[in-house]
């Protein structure tokens, strides 16, 4: 696009004069003073409209906040995590300590898989709250919730251990803050060969083929992005 | 009472009064800032945060006072009295209300009658200054010394608008007295208009209030205090009550030329149209027209806050090609005319 040349404005008389512009300017002041003096008389939380008084008013958070971590709990109560430590190789924050241990006789309705986590520690410090973790458990064991209060007094207590982690998910489930079940993610056929020849033909392929994969990849949602990884590797 | 007892009375009371408006000042000029700028500002300490301004008072009291090393010490103690003082020895003249019949003795609602009312107030507005430029020398930094230094140019080109603005006024009312110019602004005006001092000297009102916030060093003239340029101007190295004592004294000093404009230009402490004299006994006539006067000046007060908040600063050029090549010549031209008007009608 050319550059359009710029062209001195030309003040009028009324604008040189500069009390004219600045009655116009009082007016809108103005017009926000009265609009919020107003809004301030309002019953209830949350009156002045674009401000939360925070410890009185929260803010509403959307379902899939990336919060506090829980370790999630199936519906008999067993946790859910195996120690597998693929949450700890996802982490791009390396934050994440997994320590396996196998399940012993008559811990059946404890854990649900043959083995646990037996520490589980998440370095709060360092965690960038990427999601990485969630999307990597296998299990669904991991999962970020609503929590967003992290402040502590101290360094240690920055570190989140297992039981702490526990108590996320009951905190958590007690508020009705879980997040709603995730749908399957759906297997879908037809994106899968276009995809395939789109990204041999590489370079050569016209633009619009190119653009189709990472809008496929799009509508699988954030929590396929680690498997849509996996699958793209043979690819490229 | 003897008449010094009430003299003692009229200046505690003044003296708490110019103290009061400031402390509130404070807070309308947080509250209201925040309204205007869609926020909600400080409002955890007491009722609507209206017991915020004591906090901060405490808070600047109980700060560590340091004077920098290299600072010249007598000085740097010396420019913040310097510069609250003033303000507060000028509501020695205001007239903030008619008179009261208290105990069978007529008062008047004036600390003292000053014959030279206003020219007392240009002087004490021109002693302010110095305590700027002498906090800004003393604290041997390059940002105070700046401020103080704009402080001295922004005063010397604004006196001379803001003197030939009040020359008018004189010219019209023939006294320097604000009680008798009051006084003089009784009735009305061409029939219709109150006989305030707005309608027969628009173009002077104009200069005046522009030069008064100039004075003031308030938006859009605060370049001694700048806060994007010279961090804050010619108090940066000051701290805790120091500190307090100037952003007080522009507190003082708003109310100060609220009450002069008040008194001037809007009748001060009369009603338009309505002379309350005649129907309320004498105590509540007194009380009345306090009352008349403080809402006039709250007005006023407000204005100053609402201007700030709308209007961006000007650049320093500006700010002095406002001065000398706008408002001197305007005001020379007002002052040739009403000269003329008045020899006319006489
Ligand atoms: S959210 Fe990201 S940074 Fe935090 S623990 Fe999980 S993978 Fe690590
Ligand atoms: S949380 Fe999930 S990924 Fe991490 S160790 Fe447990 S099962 Fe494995």
């Amino acid at each position: 696009m050319p550059r359009r040349p710029v062209v001195k404005k030309e003040y009028t008389l009324g604008e040189r004069v500069y009390l004219v512009e600045i009655t116009k300017g009082l007016g809108l002041t103005w017009k926000h003073f009265v609009f919020n003096i107003k809004a301030s008389f309002r019953k209830g939380p949350h009156t002045v409209p674009t401000c939360w008084q925070y410890p009185e008013d929260r803010r509403e958070i959307a379902p899939i906040f990336r919060g506090a971590h829980m370790l999630m709990l199936n519906e008999k109560g067993q946790e859910l995590c195996v120690g597998c430590g693929m949450c700890a190789k996802a982490c791009p924050a390396k934050c994440i300590t997994v320590k396996r241990g196998k399940r012993q006789e008559g811990e059946e309705d404890k854990y649900a898989g043959k083995t646990y986590c037996s520490t589980f520690e998440i370095d709060m410090l360092r965690c960038i709250f990427c999601g990485n973790c969630e999307s990597a458990c296998p299990k669904g064991a991991l999962v970020l919730g609503p929590g967003y209060e992290l402040a502590e007094y101290d360094m240690e207590s920055c570190i989140y251990n297992k039981e702490r982690l526990l108590a996320n998910y009951n905190e958590a489930k007690a508020e009705g803050k879980l997040k709603p079940p995730q749908k399957p993610v759906p297997v879908d056929a037809p994106p899968a060969p276009k995809k395939k020849p789109a990204a041999k033909k590489g370079a050569g392929a016209s633009a619009q083929k190119a653009k189709a994969p990472p809008k496929a990849e799009g509508k699988k949602g954030e929590d396929d992005a680690a498997k849509g990884k996996t699958e793209e590797k043979p690819a490229e | 009472m003897a008449d010094w007892q009430i003299d003692l009375i009229k200046v505690v009371f003044i003296w708490v009064w110019a103290l009061l408006i400031a402390v509130v000042m404070t807070w309308v000029e947080r509250r209201a800032s925040a309204m205007m700028q869609d926020r909600l500002g400080p409002n955890r300490a007491g009722p609507f945060g209206l017991f915020q301004p004591l906090a901060d008072g405490i808070k600047l009291f109980t700060k560590e006072d340091i004077i920098p090393e290299k600072a010249r010490k007598i000085l740097f103690v010396l420019g913040p009295p310097l510069f609250a003082l003033p303000a507060f020895s000028a509501y020695a003249v205001v007239p903030f209300g008619d008179k009261i019949v208290l105990g069978g003795k007529e008062i008047i609602l004036q600390v003292s009658d000053v014959n030279i009312g206003f020219l007392y107030v240009l002087a004490l507005g021109a002693i302010g200054v110095y305590g700027m430029v002498i906090g800004g020398w003393a604290s041997n930094s390059k940002y105070s010394i700046l401020g103080g230094l704009r402080a001295t140019a922004q005063l010397i080109s604004y006196e001379v608008p803001m003197g030939l603005a009040l020359l008018t006024i004189v010219l019209l009312y023939g006294t320097f007295s604000l009680r008798e110019m009051v006084l003089l602004q009784q009735g009305t005006f061409l029939g219709f208009l109150p006989n305030w001092g707005i309608f027969k000297q628009p173009l002077g009102f104009i200069i005046f209030l522009v030069a008064a916030y100039a004075e003031a060093n308030r938006v859009p003239f605060d370049l001694p205090e700048c806060e994007s340029e010279l961090v804050t101007g010619y108090h940066t190295e000051y701290g805790s009550m120091r500190l307090g004592l100037y952003l007080f004294g522009e507190y003082v000093n708003l109310g100060t030329l609220a009450a002069i404009t008040v008194s001037l230009f809007f009748g001060g402490w009369a009603l338009p149209y309505v002379d309350m004299s005649k129907f309320l006994g004498p105590v509540a006539y007194g009380i009345a027209s306090f009352t008349v006067f403080f809402l006039k000046q709250a007005f006023f007060l407000f204005l100053f806050v609402w201007v700030r908040w709308t209007v961006p600063r000007f650049r320093y050029d500006q700010l002095m090609g406002l001065g000398w090549k706008a408002l001197i010549p305007l005001g020379l031209v007002n002052l040739f005319v009403t000269a003329l008007l008045v020899q006319l009608t006489i």
